[in-house]
């Protein structure tokens, strides 16, 4: 047959089916998800769905409609509306049965799409989001809109790649056109900015701006995906997420070190780290591979810094436990929201709302995290501690003889001396006579005090090992089995200073409870405070001449304060807890016990999945998780486009915005799953490098009418930069950035008495040299008081998890950039090199616009920045003292200066510049 | 219904930073110019263009309350001797304290068995409503009349940074708006050259859960408290660099707006016009801040009657500074003053000296606002709310055991004293009762909550109603609870 007709027909079909009455009269079936489940959500849910189940009527899950609430009476009856009960109480007049019982009444549409849903059986359907994904066709390959001309010829030539025949597709929907091109400075700027969060140098604008050859951009693409910094502007979205901060929040808020997860996150963009292995490192890195010690790689540990993100209160009479349980909740509700796009939070005190999540799914969750050995004592632990000089020839001092001597226990002493686990915090310990809670989680006893430790395995223990400070002095302690006066296993003479003691114990097998008691009569009102106890095999080769200093070296490695930091360590055995459901939320009130397990809402775990946290990670970045691809595909896209495909990057469930290019976004998240291999470099490059991408972001009266928000991308990105940006953008087109990378937070200055906090000791110290001009990523992060400008831009506290930073437009913000002396440094340091470049002011102001903009000044604005300048020339030259005042940096005092600086300070709060165009 | 308030709540947002523009772009850009914006400068401020930092949603029924003064005095003084009389404690003072009030008990620091300790203050009924007041408060016994005293509050936390969160956010953890931030994105901000809610604070620190207990947590951030500061700049980067004098300042916004206005011209974005406006809007705050800032333009008479010289940072001066702030229509002014704290193990930190010091230093000042207040036509419809976040304990400590240099009273959740003036409550009114040793709450006891949703009510919201939704959950101040007390309202 002629193809020609074929194709006509086809055409046809696909005209005459946009029509809904044709679809309806070609017996097309009311949708669940798009027509269905809105009017639920909107009218029933509340009443009828996971908080309540009124009558015990629920459309939360399939089964349950289709089940005879209180009354009876079955609320959906497949294939007869005229039986359901659901529709009989919609149409009822009478008061006490007409639903919605309190709303507004549902309006004829909806009772009849409702009424045709269910004559026509009733289909339940799965939101689109738990749905696995499946690749698309990508328009222009498939369909007839193309073949046949309907993508004109302008537009053919407009195409980059195949997101953008996605994207012209809904704007021919839509009846909007695109833009042209961005001019190259433009977006040089732009995807500078993108890519690697700071502008591009005059060097490589000029550079781009001769190129002429057809991959000049892609160039500047593969360029800055290269550069360091391009790991330094993606690390900055990952700290929202990953609620990163330099202080442990609560009210003392005190400092932590968790700079090299920092440093890890960076290093892990740069090198492209798939996201698949960059997601199992952070979430499962102790349970990683072990190196020949059997121990994790230091890295790996240092990736599940990520959930040691969460607070630690350290405030005077707080529960450890309710705290911990904190953290863990925490933790569940920051992967589902960073991996799943869903928000958890509502299931721990009952099934969600809206979507068919069971209030038990939650626990089953949290059962993963739970094992994990942190308890929200005072010292974090546990903690992996660097050793360096003296110490690590100690540690490696032990780890030799343990080798010649028993191999058997290198992977004990291995772990105690990296992370001190596992350990029985002293908190846990059942308090008898004479005891108190020092610090919060440690345990003090004075002269003839006691306390038990419940069910320890003794069985193959042969040491004490334990940390105890008290200024009492020829204090004894001694351990019994069973009861307060049994048998006594070991002795110590408690030494007056902080320290961590190994001492030998009586072989004894089996699990007892053991009885510490303390004699101190010589300084019977004195505390001896014990931090946690851990009991362990004995060091071997007791026999040995050296085995004293063996066993001092030890003690000694153990004692030292070391740099250390929070990481996730998974408990063992005894050390594994049991997960029960908190009966709606209550941390308090146990409900029945659970085993780990993924929500049957998404696909199963594999079979040959651990049930811990590694089988977790893995099960996340499966191909077949739903959510994990589109979320995260959807991430970048809205880092780049200042709005994700599905708006509300946080809630992918029937609660968030409905996907504005839902196949676009399919079609992303399997490429950059099976073609890409979860390489994020891969997936920006894809992005950037597409037509729609590189559009001009001009707008006309035209567009903002039809699509004000620029859903339909009919223009490139125009969006205000970030409060990283803002700073570190000022720093670089001023020249004073420095490019050191890594290492502790920095302080650069701020104003004083920002930092107040209770009972801390800690205090903002400016730092000085290069440190004072770093990226804003390295800029000290503390929970209670975060860096004044910073948050004036909208970064958030890092107290928890936050996906997108909602922009505001404030005058704080013009307060900040007018007058925050970081600003003012870098006019000045921008006019001196404006002075340098030019010789009359018009040059020189000229040039001050390109060092910002790259763009030439039009003759219009360069009268406003002349005028400006005049004026204040004017006034510094009446009045040489303030030209003083206003020039704090510069050797050379000149009026003419102090007027480039004000000029400069002008320049460095254009909209232009303080945006992405 | 959710999906609908979510749309909302969208909508909102996006009208806050484009707003009208999008409608009066096309004749009300010359009108915007600075020559209209330094026309208007009064710090009033009423006359400006018609638009706001936070645009009002329509209260769900008429306020009674259009603005609040919260007074927090941070660390919890101790209702036992300042409002909450007990003769009977008297008589037990010095003997353990019963079995029954430590049973499955937490203290911050009381171990053991406690000695029971008598009010310190010398009680007297005073005004015509008879309400009881100590030799603590001399000032305030003057304004009894106007006071209603919620005598059975209680709490869920013993510790100051959870209780204090608790207290302003509805909330123990960090992360929920607070009170501040709701009112104002409830009702929005009257004064276009002033932040809508304004933070004080004395006695040397920052409450103990920092800038969260004034902060907007999941709101947008255009709603968090702006702390204004008695030293230094009083709104950070407020004043102008050094060698840059106003004239000046004038004319670098105006050329960052007319070159902004260009770009506008070009690329049409609204978001540029709403730019415009906020440098007009900091410009216009730059004066009007330190202005209403200043107290050197008040009379003497008034200076005597809050007890404040020029130039202090004291709680004092922050009274007076919030009865300046209410003229001047900000919403909600939350003051807090350190160092309340009384465990009794210092020289200040007591309810014998240390607490009759501090109520030295701000019993005149809060008198006076009232007065002030009253004076002015004011006082109807503001709200004044006096608290902290916890009481203190009918016991004397005994942290580790010992004896305490000094009376001292640890933290307590069960009882605790909080009284409010002004808009829509009671004028001379008691409501609750603790038991004859003040230890529990017997009749009407106030929740946290309750009190919370009592100023929302006030304020013209239904607690219940009044959500936002974040990470899939409509949330409210008052979280899962809180209960109206009628009996406080006019």
């Amino acid at each position: 047959m002629n193809n020609r007709i074929l194709i006509g027909i086809g055409v046809l079909i696909v005209f005459i089916s946009s029509f809904s009455w044709v679809q309806d009269w070609l017996g097309r079936k009311v949708d669940y998800n798009t027509e269905v489940k809105p009017i639920l959500n909107k009218h029933c849910m509340s009443c009828h769905g996971g908080v309540k189940k009124a009558g015990d009527v629920s459309f939360l899950f399939e089964h349950e409609m289709l089940e005879p609430g209180k009354s009876g009476k079955i609320p959906v009856v497949r294939g007869h509306a005229d039986e359901s009960e659901m529709i009989r109480r919609i149409l009822s007049n009478d008061p006490d049965e007409k639903m919605p019982k309190n709303g507004a009444p549902l309006n004829d549409n909806e009772i009849s799409i409702l009424k045709k849903w269910i004559n026509e059986g009733a289909k339940w359907e799965t939101h689109w989001s738990y749905k696995r994904i499946e690749k698309p066709q990508v328009p222009a390959l498939g369909n007839f809109w193309n073949l046949y001309g309907l993508f004109d010829s302008e537009n053919k030539n407009w195409v980059k790649n195949e997101i953008d025949y996605f994207v012209l597709q809904k704007l021919k929907e839509k009846k909007l056109d695109v833009s042209p091109e961005a001019d190259k400075a433009t977006l040089i700027r732009r995807v500078s900015l993108d890519i690697t969060g700071l502008p591009p140098t005059q060097k490589e604008v000029s550079e781009f701006m001769q190129d002429e050859s057809p991959d000049a951009y892609e160039k500047v693409v593969d360029r800055l995906l290269k550069s360091p910094a391009y790991g330094e502007r993606w690390t900055s979205m990952w700290m929202d997420l990953a609620r990163y901060a330099d202080t442990k929040g609560y009210e003392s808020d005190g400092g932590r070190m968790m700079w090299p997860y920092r440093d890890y996150v960076v290093k892990s963009f740069n090198e492209d780290k798939p996201f698949d292995r960059f997601t199992i490192e952070q979430l499962a890195g102790d349970l990683l591979e072990k190196d020949n010690e059997g121990f994790p790689k230091e890295q790996n540990l240092v990736a599940t810094a990520f959930h040691r993100n969460t607070m630690t209160n350290n405030e005077g009479g707080t529960d450890d436990e309710e705290f911990r349980t904190a953290a863990q909740i925490d933790r569940v509700n920051t992967t589902w929201e960073v991996w799943q796009g869903t928000t958890f939070a509502c299931i721990q005190c009952h099934s969600h709302p809206y979507d068919p999540i069971p209030h038990e799914d939650y626990y089953k969750y949290m059962a993963f995290f739970n094992n994990s050995r942190d308890e929200d004592v005072w010292d974090e632990w546990p903690k992996l501690r660097f050793y360096k000089g003296e110490d690590s020839a100690r540690v490696e001092r032990v780890k030799n003889w343990i080798r010649k001597y028993d191999p058997k226990q290198i992977a004990e002493k291995t772990e105690f001396m990296r992370v001190m686990e596992p350990k029985i915090n002293a908190h846990n310990f059942i308090k008898g006579d004479q005891s108190t809670a020092l610090l919060i989680s440690y345990y003090g006893v004075k002269d003839k005090g006691n306390a038990r430790i419940s069910n320890v395995d003794l069985t193959g223990v042969g040491s004490i090992v334990m940390n105890m400070s008290t200024k009492a002095e020829n204090a004894m302690l001694t351990f019994h089995l069973d009861k307060l006066d049994g048998p006594v296993i070991s002795t110590i003479k408690v030494p007056a200073r902080d320290t961590v003691l190994v001492a030998p114990v009586s072989s004894v097998s089996g699990k007892h409870d053991v009885y510490l008691s303390l004699k101190s009569p010589k300084s019977p009102e004195e505390w001896v405070r014990i931090t946690w106890v851990s009991f362990q095999q004995a060091l071997p080769g007791a026999e040995q001449p050296d085995y004293k200093q063996i066993v001092a070296d030890y003690a000694s490695v153990l004692t030292k304060s070391t740099e250390s930091m929070p990481v996730i360590w998974e408990g063992k055995n005894d050390f594994a807890r049991k997960t029960n459901v908190f009966v709606r939320g209550n941390w308090m009130v146990k409900g029945a016990e659970v085993k780990p397990d993924v929500p049957k809402l998404l696909a199963p775990m594999p079979k040959d999945y651990s049930r811990d946290r590694l089988g977790l990670a893995k099960w996340i970045v499966s191909r077949d998780n739903a959510l994990t691809g589109r979320v995260i595909v959807n991430r970048f896209w809205e880092q780049l486009f200042g709005r994700g495909i599905v708006e509300t990057v946080e809630d992918f469930g029937s609660q968030g915005s409905e996907p504005s290019h839902p196949e676009l976004l399919d079609w992303l998240a399997v490429q950059f799953m099976e073609q890409d291999h979860w390489s994020v470099k891969k997936l920006l490059k894809r992005i950037v490098m597409s037509a729609t991408y590189r559009q001009s972001s001009k707008s006309d009266k035209e567009r903002i009418e039809k699509d004000p928000y620029n859903v339909w991308i009919s223009r490139g990105p125009r969006v205000r930069l970030s409060a990283e940006q803002v700073r570190d953008q000022a720093l670089a087109c001023s020249g004073l950035i420095s490019r050191k990378m890594y290492g502790p937070s920095v302080m650069p200055p701020q104003p004083d008495k920002i930092w107040q906090s209770p009972y801390s000791g800690e205090s903002w110290v400016v730092s000085e040299g290069p440190d004072r001009y770093r990226r804003g990523i390295y800029t000290y992060w503390k929970r209670t008081a975060p860096y004044p400008s910073m948050t004036t831009f909208d970064a958030p506290s890092r107290e928890f998890c936050q996906s997108r930073r909602i922009l505001t437009n404030t005058p704080l913000q013009a307060l900040v950039t007018l007058n925050d002396p970081v600003y003012l440094e870098a006019a000045e340091k921008l006019a001196t090199t404006m002075k340098k470049q030019g010789k009359t002011p018009e040059q020189q102001l000229s040039e001050g616009y390109r060092m910002l903009t790259f763009q030439p000044i039009a003759p219009k604005n360069l009268n406003v920045l002349v005028k400006i300048y005049k004026e204040a020339l004017g006034v510094y030259r009446n009045k040489p003292s303030e030209v003083d005042s206003i020039l704090t940096y510069a050797k050379e005092k000149s009026p003419e200066l102090a007027a480039l600086t004000v000029s400069a300070n002008v320049l460095l709060n254009l909209d232009n510049v303080i945006t992405k165009e | 219904m959710e999906k609908l308030l979510k749309e909302l709540q969208h909508a909102d947002l996006h009208r806050q930073t484009r707003r009208h523009f999008l409608q009066s772009a096309g004749f009300g850009l010359g009108a915007l110019g600075l020559g209209s914006l330094l026309g208007s400068c009064d710090s009033s401020g009423k006359k400006t263009i018609g638009e706001q930092t936070a645009q009002a949603r329509i209260p769900q029924f008429a306020p009674k309350a259009k603005r609040v003064i919260y007074i927090h005095m941070a660390g919890a003084p101790s209702q036992l001797e300042l409002f909450d009389y007990k003769p009977e404690l008297e008589k037990y003072h010095g003997k353990d304290c019963p079995a029954e009030f430590l049973e499955g008990k937490k203290f911050a620091f009381i171990q053991g068995v406690p000695k029971m300790l008598g009010p310190q203050g010398k009680f007297a009924q005073y005004g015509q409503s008879g309400a009881w007041m100590s030799d603590y408060v001399p000032y305030l016994q003057t304004v009894a009349d106007e006071i209603t005293f919620m005598k059975a509050m209680h709490t869920d936390q013993f510790n100051h940074a959870p209780a204090q969160l608790l207290m302003h956010t509805g909330s123990a953890r960090l992360g929920r708006p607070s009170l501040g931030a709701w009112a104002v994105y409830g009702l929005g901000s009257e004064n276009q050259n002033l932040p809508g809610f304004i933070v004080l604070a004395s006695g040397g620190r920052q409450p103990d859960a920092g800038k969260s207990v004034y902060g907007s947590g999941f709101l947008p951030s255009v709603y968090q408290g702006v702390q204004c500061r008695t030293g230094g700049d009083p709104v950070l980067y407020v004043t102008d660099p050094n060698g840059m004098n106003r004239n000046m300042r004038k004319q670098t916004i105006e050329a960052i707006n007319e070159i902004n206005r260009q770009t506008y011209e070009d690329v049409q974005d609204p978001e540029i016009l709403t730019r415009i406006s906020q440098y007009e809007m900091a410009f216009r705050m730059q004066m009007s801040v330190p202005e209403v800032m200043d107290v050197s333009r008040e009379p003497q008479f008034i200076m005597d009657m809050y007890g404040v010289k020029p130039g202090e940072g004291t709680f004092a001066m922050n009274c007076l500074l919030a009865r300046k702030l209410i003229e001047n229509d900000v919403r909600f002014v939350q003051l807090f003053d350190w160092g309340w704290d009384g465990h009794g193990t210092s020289a200040g930190d007591n309810v014998e000296g240390g607490l009759r010091n501090k109520c030295r230093l701000s019993d005149k000042p809060i008198a006076a606002l009232i007065q002030d207040l009253k004076m002015r036509g004011l006082l109807e419809e503001t709200l004044i709310v006096w608290g902290a976040e916890f009481g203190r304990t009918p016991m004397q400590e005994n942290r580790n055991g010992l004896v305490m240099p000094y009376m001292g009273r640890d933290h307590h959740l069960d009882a605790f004293t909080m009284w409010m003036t002004g808009g829509g409550v009671k004028k001379g009114f008691s409501h609750g009762q603790t038991d004859e040793l003040g230890y529990y709450g017997v009749k009407d006891r106030v929740h946290v909550h309750d009190l919370q949703a009592t100023i929302l009510h006030l304020m013209g919201f239904d607690h219940e109603k009044f959500t936002y939704p974040f990470q899939g959950r409509n949330f409210r101040l008052t979280d899962t609870a809180g209960k109206v007390v009628k009996e406080v309202i006019a």
